[in-house]
């Protein structure tokens, strides 16, 4: 059966890559109430993380 | 508010995801217990985040910031108070019997313990009740992405009611709950750099507390009389109504919850599903509330220029203020281009999980309650997969049609709670009865929760709130709906439980032996844990003191 793991975690590694991207490529990009903090660097990379981590533990599980 | 191209990408990204995932899912669909019911063999992992998701629709997410914003943090009692008792208690004692029985559906359930005539009640009610929510969460996102975005109506009702109907029919329920899992993480990716942006901007609690009336910041302190809360709601009714009758009403007795527990692999998964579930909902305050308070504040602070940093969001008459759309506005205001497209993206997800998880409990409950029970038995079940695909379609048509329905009211929230007041309320009262006493009969049950549903009903129209209720006279005026809500629904439980208790009393009851596996006392509940902590008692008593603590920190 499909481990939910596998998709949901390519999921956030491609969002979190794009997000985090948009934040590398355009670091003052803001919106009106957040001068000077580059959001999507912060929410992109946790993003990616997670997703990487999802995969991690599906990978694990496949080769007990 | 104007989306970039890489918002349109991330978009496009999570539809292709959905689709791709019903997809996948599509081979393990070969009979209608696997489109149906997902073959009970989910793990329990994605059943409990499932459980929360397909009750987190964007009705939930635009309505609890909305609530937010209008009553404070007093908006946090519809978890703490209302859902998380409840699911502890769904999955502690309630679940042995859902599970157990081996019934395919919440009716299902009652006509084994009860008759024909009560479960096709329910049936259609709750057949009815599916389709009104999902089209009323439809309705809300259409109207949403037509303020915020400008795009149409029509367009955006119709597409992602394609997108739900899509996956769905390819993986059936299994392909709901998965999407539903997916749905949660997203909501939260989402949603949740809002409340931190929003509350920091704000000055932290603190700021939000040093700039708000205090009974917006308190959620206890000012329950003592309807009139010194926001929310116009007195002690008793809150806890009876809210508390007690609709959330127990809502969590413990609706299929659409229900399903995704009794879609899990062994009854040990099935009972700790709402009690997995119960640790993330009540941490959901953060995310879908917070914000809605914050914005308060934010309207109250100046920038350098002296403009305000936020505006509450008005009504297109220019005064009133309209709640619904601070969740957008305050995305618009914290969301640069990409993150714009998660949070976005994340309310898409919510609508679906709300939607799919409505359709889904619909086509079951159609198909094996309503069709098999009533317009074809005895069907290969080849024919009743067809059923249930076909009803799957008609579900997703029927939504359609409510959302243009929907459109004519305004208040979401109250009118889904008006709704749970005539249908939820009494049933609680039913399940209460059938499953701990066991002298309650098939007639007492059925004439109970008739009369629950008909009390619900007069009461609503006997009483004002706010210029709603009250068609056949005015006995009393509530000072909000809120709390007209609430009083329909404990007239509607206590008419339920003494009318199913005196009818039980004067008719015959059903031998003992008839009901083992439905009744607490002629059950026996076998212990399948090893591990101390996956008990279910031990998890209850973890989440209780968790939310116990919660009620504290903000009384």
């Amino acid at each position: 059966m499909l481990d939910l793991r596998v998709p949901s975690g390519w999921f956030f590694v491609i969002l979190g890559a794009i997000v985090l991207t948009v934040g590398l490529l355009q670091p003052d990009l803001h919106a009106p109430l957040t001068e000077g903090i580059n959001v999507n660097l912060y929410a992109g990379g946790p993003m990616l993380v997670f997703g990487g981590f999802l995969l991690i533990m599906a990978w694990r599980a496949s080769h007990k | 508010m104007k989306l970039a191209a890489v918002d349109y990408v991330i978009l496009a990204v999570y539809f292709a995801f959905v689709i791709g995932i019903g997809w996948m899912l599509r081979k393990k669909v070969s009979t209608s217990g696997d489109f149906l019911l997902s073959g009970r063999s989910i793990p329990v992992w994605i059943t409990s985040l499932a459980f929360i998701a397909a009750n987190l629709g964007a009705q939930e997410l635009i309505g609890m910031a909305a609530s937010g914003a209008k009553y404070g943090i007093m908006t946090a009692h519809f978890y703490w108070v209302g859902a998380i008792p409840a699911i502890v208690f769904m999955g502690l004692f309630m679940m042995p019997f859902y599970y157990g029985s081996k019934a395919r559906s919440v009716p299902e359930y009652l006509k084994m313990r009860f008759d024909e005539k009560t479960r096709g009640f329910n049936a259609l009610t709750f057949a009815v009740m599916t389709v009104f929510s999902s089209g009323i969460s439809m309705y809300a996102l259409g109207l949403l992405l037509h303020l915020v975005l400008g795009w149409d109506f029509n367009l955006c009702v119709l597409a992602s009611a394609a997108i739900v109907l899509a996956y769905t029919y390819l993986g059936g329920l299994t392909s709901a709950i998965y999407n539903e899992v997916l749905q949660f993480f997203l909501i939260v990716a989402g949603f949740a750099p809002l409340a931190i942006l929003a509350c920091d901007r704000a000055g932290g609690w603190q700021g939000i507390v040093s700039r708000l009336p205090a009974n917006m910041t308190h959620s206890w302190q000012y329950m003592g009389h309807a009139s010194e809360n926001p929310m116009g709601v007195e002690l008793f009714g809150m806890m009876a109504g809210l508390g007690f009758v609709l959330s127990f009403g809502y969590w413990c007795t609706n299929f659409l919850v229900v399903q995704r527990a009794m879609a899990a692999e062994n009854m040990s998964a099935a009972r700790r599903t709402p009690l997995i579930g119960a640790i993330p909902k009540m941490f959901l305050p953060f995310i879908v509330i917070l914000p809605g308070i914050a914005a308060v504040a934010l309207a109250k602070m100046t920038g350098p220029g002296g403009a305000h940093l936020y505006n509450l969001p008005l009504k297109p008459d220019g005064i009133a203020t309209d709640y619904d759309q601070v969740l957008t506005t305050l995305m618009s205001r914290f969301y640069p281009a990409g993150l714009l497209g998660v949070g976005l993206t994340g309310l898409m997800a919510s609508f679906m999980s709300g939607m799919a998880g409505n359709v889904t409990a619909f086509n079951t409950v159609f198909t094996y309650d309503i069709y098999q029970s009533y317009i074809k038995k005895n069907a290969p079940d080849s024919h009743y997969l067809m059923v249930g695909k076909m009803t799957t379609i008609v579900g997703v048509i029927l939504s359609i049609g409510a959302a243009y329905v929907a459109r004519r009211y305004n208040n979401i929230m109250d009118l889904l709670q008006l709704v749970f007041g005539f249908v939820n309320a009494p049933l609680f009262g039913t399940f209460l009865l059938g499953m701990f006493w066991k002298r309650t009969t098939a007639n007492g049950a059925f004439f109970g929760l008739v009369s629950g549903t008909g009390a619900a009903f007069m009461t609503w129209a006997l009483t004002l709130a706010e210029g709603k209720g009250g068609i056949f006279g005015n006995l009393y005026t509530f000072p909000s709906t809120m709390a007209q809500n609430f009083w329909v629904a404990i007239m509607a439980f206590v008419t339920c439980i003494v009318v199913t208790t005196v009818v039980s009393m004067v008719t015959a009851p059903r031998t003992d032996k008839d009901m083992e596996g439905l009744v607490y006392g002629l059950t026996k509940i076998r212990h399948e844990e090893t591990v101390w902590y996956q008990r279910p008692a031990v998890l209850a008593v973890f989440v209780l003191v968790l939310v116990i603590a919660l009620n504290f920190w903000f009384a």
